[in-house]
């Protein structure tokens, strides 16, 4: 076995390990204690995960993955600006229960993607395992993408007073920056930048379960 | 001789009967002739991949049919290239833009900056700078009809949205906050120097253009080695004064979005110049008579 292959397989498990613990603590939270604590149960393990995953930006730019290193980081830092800039700084929002719905999506989704691609990387994944990881995206991406877009939404007026990671004129960058602003064309963007996703997953998940290609209208003759 | 023309799928779209030494803008006439949805601009022509083959080898209108070896039965595959604008409309659009855009936050303050009083007196950074970002496009403007030769005469019509967004778009956000009322114009001779250099820049990516213009005869399609100035140094040296420009322009008005916008083009640019590098170097490969292409930075001494 490559150390590249080695490398990436320990990434690939480690990430999956992390996730099931991020599953397993909001299951546990879930049946022992008040929905206010979810995301004390859970939080600080989500972070460190999706902290950890930006190296999966270097794989992609080193060639170590065939990703493209730039779709890759803005995946990145869409999920780490709702769970850090948005999430986590303010605690009236730990209690709600899009922020559950978010934690539980994405580690659902997580805990069957890592060990997809850290099996495939060592060729050993069964078909089944390949099947979740190309079926289970078609209800939990959605789910996630509105869970997200409802907790931005429910910040704005957090962040039209508090203004954080803003920037006023007059300075010496003489520039401005209105994080206020920013969500509000985040939440208008964000439906299509998911789509390009989500419809690029569902021709990959086409491609690899080997079924019949899907009807492209858009094909010309 | 009779041609099938098939889809991307395989599918037979239509039969024509061309002339084996007929160039084959003729065979597109006559695929016009047919199906006149796809004037002869959105057609593409390929020939059928050969084993090993990703992309299979595009037809040139310029070019006989019997050139790329097609005889009676052969086939072609269609590909429709979408509705098409020509080069230079999309050149002028997204250069009008940002011509008429950014000085519009210069004139008209007290609409654009409506929560804000009008500043009384605008600092000498800032006239210059409006006055550089015109000249910056009014050449655009004028090289586009008077200098650039196109390699292909049309592109997607998407693109006209696509880049009219980026010029103009930057043309707004870089002058809203060069001209806004709370500007700090950093040290003034500072600033005139680096406008300065910044239209030396202009003038080198100028003379830069003029001698790609000259590398082709009328007619001629190859490609050919750019020789003198700085393509003695440097691939894409017109890209090279081009980047210097806007570092200098950014570094006079000291603005974030300027330099945002100079990056920006910067990586752009570069991905177009690896690309023609790379063209370049496998063309010109010493072999069978041609010259080797000579050691040359591609974009940006000393980094790239």
């Amino acid at each position: 076995m490559r150390i590249s292959q080695a490398y990436l397989a320990l990434y690939n498990a480690l990430q999956a390990c992390g996730w099931a613990a991020v599953l397993g603590s909001l299951l546990y939270g879930a049946f022992t204690q008040p929905p206010e604590q979810l995301y004390l149960a859970a939080g600080y393990l989500t972070k460190l995960v999706q902290g950890a995953s930006l190296l999966e930006t270097l794989h992609a730019a080193s060639g170590l993955v065939p990703s493209s290193p730039l779709m890759t980081l803005m995946q990145w830092m869409g999920r780490s600006n709702v769970l850090f800039c948005i999430l986590d700084p303010q605690p009236q929002l730990h209690a709600s229960p899009w922020s559950a719905l978010m934690l539980g999506t994405w580690a659902a989704a997580e805990v069957i993607r890592y060990p997809q691609y850290a099996a495939a990387t060592l060729g050993a994944c069964p078909a089944w395992l390949t099947w979740l990881r190309y079926t289970m995206f078609i209800p939990l991406y959605p789910v996630g993408v509105v869970a997200e877009m409802a907790l931005m939404a429910a910040a704005l007026p957090y962040l039209a007073v508090r203004k954080p990671y803003s920037l006023e004129m007059p300075n010496a960058f003489n520039w401005a920056f209105s994080y206020h602003r920013f969500i509000q064309i985040v939440l208008a963007v964000y439906p299509f930048l998911w789509w390009q996703l989500y419809s690029s997953l569902l021709r990959s998940r086409s491609k690899k379960l080997k079924l019949a290609p899907p009807k492209d209208s858009s094909k010309s003759q | 001789m009779k041609l099938e023309v098939l889809s991307r799928s395989g599918n037979i779209i239509a039969t024509l009967d061309v002339n084996p030494d007929a160039p084959v803008a003729e065979l597109k006439k006559k695929f016009y002739g047919l199906k006149k949805k796809y004037y002869p601009a959105r057609q593409r022509f390929t020939l059928p991949l050969k084993p090993g083959e990703k992309r299979g080898t595009v037809l040139d209108d310029s070019k006989r049919l019997s050139d790329y070896g097609l005889a009676d039965g052969g086939k072609v595959e269609f590909k429709d290239l979408g509705p098409q604008i020509g080069y230079s409309t999309v050149f002028f659009w997204e250069y009008f833009g940002p011509l008429v855009v950014y000085p519009l936050f210069f004139v008209l303050p007290k609409y654009l900056y409506p929560h804000l009083e009008a500043p009384k007196q605008r600092h000498l950074v800032q006239k210059v700078a409006v006055a550089y970002w015109c000249f910056h496009y009014a050449k655009r403007i004028v090289e586009t009809f008077t200098v650039h030769k196109f390699g292909h005469a049309t592109m997607p019509i998407f693109n006209l949205f696509k880049n009219c967004a980026y010029y103009w778009g930057y043309a707004a956000y870089v002058s809203y906050f060069v001209n806004h009322p709370k500007y700090t114009p950093p040290n003034e001779k500072m600033s005139m120097i680096c406008l300065g250099l910044a239209l030396l820049m202009q003038l080198g990516n100028l003379r830069s253009h003029i001698i790609l213009s000259n590398l082709r005869k009328p007619g001629e399609k190859d490609y050919k080695i750019p020789r003198g100035f700085l393509f003695n140094f440097v691939t894409c040296a017109n890209y090279t004064f081009e980047i210097w420009g806007w570092l200098l322009f950014s570094a006079a008005v000291q603005s974030i979005p300027a330099y945002l916008f100079a990056i920006t083009g910067a990586l752009q640019m570069t991905q177009w110049a690896i690309a023609k590098h790379k063209r370049l170097i496998k063309t010109f490969d010493g072999k069978e008579g041609r010259p080797k292409y000579p050691r040359r930075w591609i974009i940006f001494p000393p980094l790239l």
